[in-house]
């Protein structure tokens, strides 16, 4: 009970603020296939550990708040990630590990 | 890991539902065998061209209003015929609408069924009353899916959008640094260009 109010307050808190900004979208106005996406993906989250979702909800909140041009940008990259065939995907798997490592 | 296995987290690999773990364990093993990867790259194309399809039809009013008609026809001769066609030639009706369905989704260009055309009334009321489901657009098997889902639970209400996007977000590490870590060379990578970058 005490996740769903912060969800929701999240959700309310983030909504309020993109409202400000008049890009979010309530239920309503996604389309039946993006509600269908957002249902199955919020059964996922559901089901995922706390720290996992507090890692989605300061993704998101981070999301929001870039400009929309740059919102597109990351659009286009996943659909451009989505699009990696098995080898590319392995190779690009293996260089984020390795880029990863170099950061830290 | 095992064929067995990997085959199994293959279609949830499609859909971005493994998590880093797994997917992981996925990649190395598809690195090794051939087979696995050959059975990935169809799956992959096949989950490409689903997503292509449209997720519903409807039945063109003609063809509906047709299949009734030779339902009610066939009807009206029933008492003459065998107890058992009172059963069976309804059933062959709903069968033959299944069948045209089916066909006439195969024939329809992709895209939202509410893009396409039908001007009538009854057509548009049997439109948005009760959308044949008959293709699946998911990149896997799902439940059918019927016109738009159950009310939202309050906290899928408030932000809807950081649930369309969560896949993304799963991500975002890796999108934020895309170029950069594309630009990170590997051990047997030959390329003069490519180099390690922290961007």
């Amino acid at each position: 009970m005490r996740r769903l109010v912060l969800v929701a307050s999240l959700g309310l808190a983030l909504g309020g603020a993109s409202a400000a900004r008049g890009q979010s979208r309530a239920w309503d106005q996604l389309t039946p296939e993006e509600q269908w996406k957002a249902w199955q993906n919020y059964q996922r989250y559901q089901q995922l550990p706390e720290p996992k979702r507090r890692l989605l909800d300061q993704r998101f909140e981070q999301f929001r708040a870039l400009p929309p041009a740059e919102q597109q940008r990351l659009r286009q990259r996943y659909e451009e990630y989505q699009r990696f065939d098995p080898a590319q995907r392995q190779r690009f798997e293996e260089k984020y590990r390795r880029w990863k490592a170099g950061r830290h | 890991m095992r064929c067995g296995r990997a085959r199994r987290w293959m279609a949830a690999a499609l859909d971005d539902e493994l998590s880093v773990r797994r997917r992981h364990a996925l990649d190395r093993h598809l690195a090794r065998c051939a087979a696995c990867r050959d059975e990935m790259a169809v799956s992959g194309r096949l989950a490409e061209a689903l997503a292509r399809l449209p997720m519903t039809a409807e039945v063109p009013a003609a063809v509906e209003q047709a299949t009734l008609r030779r339902v009610r026809m066939l009807a009206a001769d029933e008492g003459e015929r065998a107890p058992w066609l009172r059963v069976f030639v309804p059933a062959l009706a709903t069968a033959g609408i299944v069948v045209l369905a089916v066909l006439g989704t195969l024939r329809l260009p992709s895209g939202r069924p509410e893009a396409r055309s039908g001007t009538s009334q009854t057509a548009a009321a049997r439109r948005s009353e009760k959308p044949v489901a008959v293709a699946e657009a998911g990149r896997t098997a799902r439940p059918a899916r019927r016109g738009r889902p159950p009310g939202p639970p309050p906290a899928l209400a408030a932000a809807p959008e950081l649930f369309v996007d969560l896949p993304l977000l799963h991500n975002m590490e890796k999108l934020e640094h895309f170029d950069a870590i594309r630009m990170t060379t590997l051990d047997d990578d030959t390329s003069g260009d490519a180099r390690q970058s922290n961007g």
